[in-house]
C-alpha cells in the first residue's frame, strides 16, 4: 500500500526563536529524502514535530490524507512513525530480543513472557537484515553502530511501521558500518516504507537520497530530485550565500606584535602537556575532531579545569590562573562553546547578564553596586555590538542565537580583556550574524588583543586564522601558517596526527 | 495593614505576583475576621508579627538558599539546638547573655559551615546534606539538655523576649530590622547579585568569573546565624531552651518564601515577597487558632497552602513562558 505523509503550512515558535516558518512539502512511500540544511536550519525541529516531541505553533501534518495530532513520541509510534536518533535510545543490559519487544513481549494472558517467540521473530528480523548477531546477545556487547541498528530493528519488528526517520545516524560510524547501514535504508525503501535522512554529509546525502528538502534559517527553499541538481547548488541553496567572499572582504589585522601569552607543557585531567605561543593581535586558529582537546586545552588555561601541572605567562611574566576569576583578573577570558549552558544567566535580563562579569569592578568597597555605572557599561555594550533588543530590561532568553551570542561578548569584552578565547563561537546562529561576528573578531585583533579561535568548521578556521594549531587525541599534533591551510592537510593532521610529531 | 505595605514600598519592590499574594493576605483576614471580629485588631496584629519573629528570620535564609538553587531542612532543629545552647551558657556555664547569643551564633554559623561543606566538598545535593544535620543536631539539643527543657532565670535573657519599644515588642524590631539590612544586601550589592548568578546557572556564573562556592558557604553560615537568632528568641519568649521546639519550622518557612515568588529551581524571588509570605502563613497559622480549628487540621491547612504555594510556582513558570513565546511571535 501507498503511503504519504504530508506537511502543511508547519510553523514551530520557541521563546525567542523562529524555528520552522510554512513548511509545506510530503513525503511518498518506497522513497529515500533527504533533509538539507545548515546548523539550525530546523531539520531535526521538523521531525520532532512529526513525532509528537514538539507540538507544532501552526499548521498540520497528515499521513495519507488524514490530520494527526501526536502529543506524544509514543503515539507516533503507534501511528506507525519512528525516529533513530543519533543517542542511542537502547537499554545496554537487555538482549536484543528484548530490546527489539520493548514494552510489547509477546505473554500469555498471565503476563508470562514467552522469550523463546520473542528470540524467534527477532531471529527472522536479523536474517530479513543479513546480520551475524543472536537475539540473545546483550546490547552492550554490540559495537555503536549494531546498537543503531537494533533500535532500527524495533521500529521494523512493528508491524504497521511506515515511515523511519534517521537524525544524523552516521555521525559515529565507520564506513563499512555506513555501508550496512544503507543496506538496511535500501530494504526498507524497496517494502514501500518511506525513509526521511538528515545528515551534514553530502557524499552520503547523494548516495542514499532519492530527493532532497533544503531548509534554511527555519523556511522551506525546495524540493528537488537528486539527479536535478549539482552539489555546488545544493550548498548554495544551504547557504545563501557564498561564505568564500565573506572571508575575502574581511578587513584582516596587517601587524601581529610581540609574544602575548605562553602555554608551556599545560597538562590537566583532559590534555596532556600542550605548549604553543600566542602573539598580540593574532588570530590563532584551534582545529581538530570534536573530543580533541582543544575546549579542555582553553579550560586549563583560564583555571575552569585544574592544572596538573605546566607553566603560564603573559607579556613575559608568570601567571597563575587557579579559577576563572584569576584569568579573568590576568585579562584572559574563555567565551564558552555551549551558550545555554555555560554562558547565558537564562534567568537574568540582557542588563544584568552583561554586567555580570564585572560586579567587582561596578561595586564599592562595601560590595554596594553603582546602578549608574552599570547602565553605563549595558548602553555601551548594547550600541558597540549592535544587540538588537527592544530594552536592556529583556529577558535574554527571547533575543535571537546571534544577539545571545553578543550579550556574552559584551559580558566579556567589558571585563578588557588582552586574550580572548572564542570556543565555537558561531555555532547556531545564521549567516548574517557569522559575517558580523568574523569582523567582530577582526577588530579585536586590530585593537591588539590575542584571539585563540576555537571552531570544528573548517573553512572558518582557515578564513579567519593567521596561524592554526592542529589538536588530536588531547595533545597538539601540528601547527600550520594560514597561507599553507588545506582542508585535507588540516584533516589529516586531525585523523592520522603530524610526522615528527607535526612541528614546522 | 495599610501601614505595613507603605513601608515595603520604600524598601522593597513589589511586582505583579506579590500583589496577587497582597490580595491572598487580604482574603484571609477577611475570612477569619468574619469569623471571630477580634482577628482585625491591632494587638492581633502585633501578636501575628511576635508570633512571625521565628519563621521570619529563617525565611530570609531560606529566601537567599532557595533563590541560590540551594535548600536547608535543618533550620528547626537548629533553631531548637541554639535556643537549648543559649539556656544552657547562661544557666550552667555563668555566661552573661550577650556572651551566650555571640557564642551559640558562632556554633550556628559553623553548622552552617558543615552544611556548605557538605554540598560543595562531599557534591551532596542540598536536601539530603541538609537532612543529615536535621537529625544530628536535634540529636545534640536532646543529649546536651538530657531531654529535658532548660530553663532561663537570666533577667536581660527574658527581657528580650517580653521587652517593647515604642509600644512594639522588640522581636518584631529585630525582625524589620534584618528584613531592610538582608533585603538592601540580596537587593544592590554584588553579593546578592551573585546569589541569583549562581541560582539561574550555577556553571555560566562561574565562567563569569563568580565564586560559587563562597557564595554557597555565605548563604548556609547567614542561615546558621538567622537560626540562632531566631531559636534565641523563641527560647526567650517561652523562659526556656526546649530540644523539642520548631519541629516542621523549615517547611512553614520554605512555604512562606515559595508562596512569596521564590522559585523553587533558583534564580527568582525577592525579599518583599518573602515578607508578604510569612505574613500570610502566619495570620493563617494563628486565625486557624483563633477561630478554634482542632490542632491536627492545621496540619492539614498547611499542607494545602503549601501545595497552593507550589502551583502557583508552577503557574507563574507556565505564564512566564507562553508570555515570552508570544513576545517572540509578534517580534519576530
Amino acid at each position: 500500500m501507498d503511503n504519504v505523509v504530508e506537511f502543511r503550512k508547519i510553523t514551530k515558535y520557541f521563546p525567542g526563536v523562529k524555528a520552522l516558518e510554512d513548511i509545506s512539502f510530503s513525503v511518498h512511500s518506497g522513497e529515500v529524502l533527504a533533509f538539507i540544511g545548515e546548523n539550525g536550519a530546523g531539520k531535526s525541529t521538523l521531525l520532532k514535530i512529526l513525532n509528537g516531541d514538539y507540538q507544532p505553533t501552526s499548521g498540520e501534518y497528515l499521513i495519507n490524507g488524514e490530520k494527526k495530532h501526536f502529543r506524544q513520541p509514543s503515539e507516533a509510534i503507534e501511528a506507525g512513525i519512528s525516529v533513530i536518533y543519533q543517542e542511542r535510545q537502547v537499554l545496554m543490559n537487555l538482549t536484543i530480543a528484548e530490546n527489539v519487544f520493548l514494552g510489547r513481549l509477546p505473554a500469555d494472558k498471565f503476563g508470562i513472557v514467552n522469550t523463546k517467540e520473542a528470540n524467534r521473530r527477532t531471529a527472522e528480523i536479523i536474517s530479513d537484515f543479513g546480520l551475524d548477531m543472536k537475539p540473545t546477545d546483550k546490547v552492550k556487547d554490540l559495537s555503536i553502530a549494531y546498537q543503531q541498528i537494533v533500535e532500527i530493528m524495533k521500529a521494523y519488528s512493528r508491524d504497521n511501521l511506515k515511515l523511519i526517520a534517521f537524525d544524523e545516524p552516521t555521525a559515529s560510524l565507520s564506513d563499512s558500518e555506513i555501508e550496512s547501514l544503507f543496506k538496511i535504508i535500501r530494504k526498507l525503501k524497496s517494502e514501500g516504507k518511506m525513509v526521511i535522512y538528515i545528515s551534514h554529509r553530502m557524499e552520503e546525502i547523494q548516495e542514499i537520497a532519492d530527493r532532497i528538502v533544503i531548509l534554511k534559517d527555519g523556511k522551506y527553499v525546495g524540493n528537488y530530485g537528486m539527479k536535478e541538481v549539482t552539489e555546488e547548488e545544493m550548498i548554495r541553496m544551504m547557504v545563501g550565500r557564498n561564505l568564500g567572499d565573506i572571508y575575502d572582504n574581511l578587513d584582516r589585522n596587517k601587524k601581529i606584535g610581540d609574544v602575548l601569552l605562553e602555554v608551556e607543557h599545560l597538562k590537566t585531567d583532559h590534555v596532556k602537556d600542550v605548549s604553543f605561543t600566542l602573539h598580540k593581535g593574532e588570530i590563532l586558529g584551534f582545529s581538530g575532531l570534536v573530543g580533541a582537546g582543544r575546549t579542555e586545552t582553553a579550560r586549563g588555561i583560564i583555571g575552569a579545569d585544574k592544572m596538573l601541572s605546566g607553566e603560564l605567562y603573559l607579556e613575559g611574566k608568570r601567571i597563575y590562573n587557579k579559577s576563572p576569576k584569576d584569568a579573568m583578573k590576568n585579562g584572559i577570558i574563555l567565551i564558552p562553546e555551549d551558550r545555554k549552558t555555560q554562558g547565558l544567566l537564562t534567568n537574568f535580563d540582557v542588563g544584568n547578564n552583561i554586567t555580570v562579569g564585572s560586579i567587582d569592578a561596578n561595586s564599592n568597597n562595601f560590595g554596594v553596586l553603582n546602578r549608574k555605572k552599570e547602565n553605563e557599561m549595558v548602553q555601551s555594550g548594547i550600541r558597540e555590538f549592535k544587540i538588537k533588543t527592544p530594552s536592556a530590561k529583556k529577558k535574554v532568553l527571547e533575543l535571537s542565537g546571534g544577539n545571545q551570542q553578543k550579550t556574552i561578548v559584551a559580558r566579556w569584552m567589558s571585563t578588557n580583556p588582552k586574550v580572548l578565547i572564542l570556543d565555537e563561537p558561531t555555532k547556531g546562529i545564521d549567516i548574517g550574524a557569522k559575517a558580523e561576528f568574523y569582523n567582530m573578531i577582526c577588530k579585536f585583533a586590530k585593537q591588539g588583543l590575542g584571539v585563540i579561535l576555537i571552531s570544528s568548521e573548517l573553512p572558518e578556521v582557515m578564513g579567519l586564522s593567521d596561524r592554526i594549531i592542529v589538536m588530536k587525541s588531547r595533545e597538539i599534533s601540528g601547527e600550520v601558517l594560514r597561507k599553507d591551510a588545506s582542508e585535507e592537510g588540516l584533516l589529516k593532521l586531525a585523523m592520522i596526527g603530524g610526522e615528527n610529531n607535526g612541528r614546522n | 495593614m495599610e501601614g505595613i505595605k507603605g513601608s515595603k514600598d520604600r524598601h522593597f519592590h513589589i511586582n505583579g505576583s506579590n500583589f496577587v499574594l497582597f490580595c491572598a493576605i487580604i482574603v484571609v483576614i477577611a475570612i477569619f475576621t468574619s469569623i471571630n471580629h477580634n482577628f482585625l485588631s491591632y494587638q492581633n496584629f502585633i501578636n501575628i508579627l511576635v508570633a512571625a519573629s521565628l519563621i521570619g528570620l529563617v525565611a530570609i535564609g531560606h529566601t537567599y538558599l532557595i533563590i541560590a538553587g540551594l535548600n536547608d531542612l535543618s533550620a528547626g532543629s537548629l533553631a531548637a539546638f541554639s535556643g537549648v545552647v543559649a539556656a544552657l551558657l547562661v544557666k550552667n556555664m555563668g555566661f552573661n547573655f550577650w556572651l551566650a547569643l555571640i557564642f551559640t551564633i558562632v556554633i550556628a554559623v559553623l553548622v552552617g559551615v558543615f552544611n556548605a561543606w557538605m554540598v560543595t566538598g562531599i557534591k551532596l545535593d542540598p536536601f539530603i546534606a541538609t537532612l543529615v544535620s536535621q537529625a544530628i543536631f536535634r540529636g545534640f539539643a536532646y543529649i546536651i539538655s538530657n531531654g529535658k527543657a532548660v530553663p532561663i532565670s537570666d533577667k536581660t535573657f527574658i527581657k528580650l523576649g517580653n521587652a517593647r519599644f515604642l509600644t512594639i515588642p522588640l522581636t518584631v524590631w529585630i525582625l524589620i530590622i534584618a528584613y531592610v539590612i538582608f533585603g538592601f544586601i540580596l537587593a544592590k550589592t554584588k553579593f546578592g547579585r551573585s546569589v541569583y548568578a549562581i541560582g539561574g546557572n550555577k556553571e555560566a556564573a562561574r565562567l563569569a568569573g563568580l565564586n560559587p562556592n563562597r557564595i554557597i558557604y555565605t548563604c548556609f553560615m547567614m542561615m546558621g546565624a538567622l537560626c540562632a537568632v531566631g531559636g534565641v528568641i523563641l527560647a526567650a519568649r517561652m523562659n526556656s531552651g526546649q530540644p523539642s521546639a520548631c519541629v516542621n519550622l523549615e517547611f512553614d518557612s520554605i512555604t512562606a518564601v515559595i508562596l512569596g515568588g521564590v522559585s523553587f529551581t533558583g534564580g527568582v524571588g525577592n525579599i518583599g515577597g518573602t515578607v508578604l509570605g510569612v505574613f500570610l502563613i502566619q495570620s493563617f497559622n494563628t486565625g486557624l487558632t483563633m477561630v478554634g480549628v482542632q490542632s491536627f487540621w492545621q496540619y492539614v491547612a498547611r499542607g494545602a497552602l503549601l501545595l497552593m504555594a507550589l502551583a502557583t510556582d508552577y503557574i507563574r513558570k507556565k505564564n512566564a513562558e507562553k508570555i515570552m513565546l508570544e513576545d517572540s511571535m509578534r517580534n519576530l
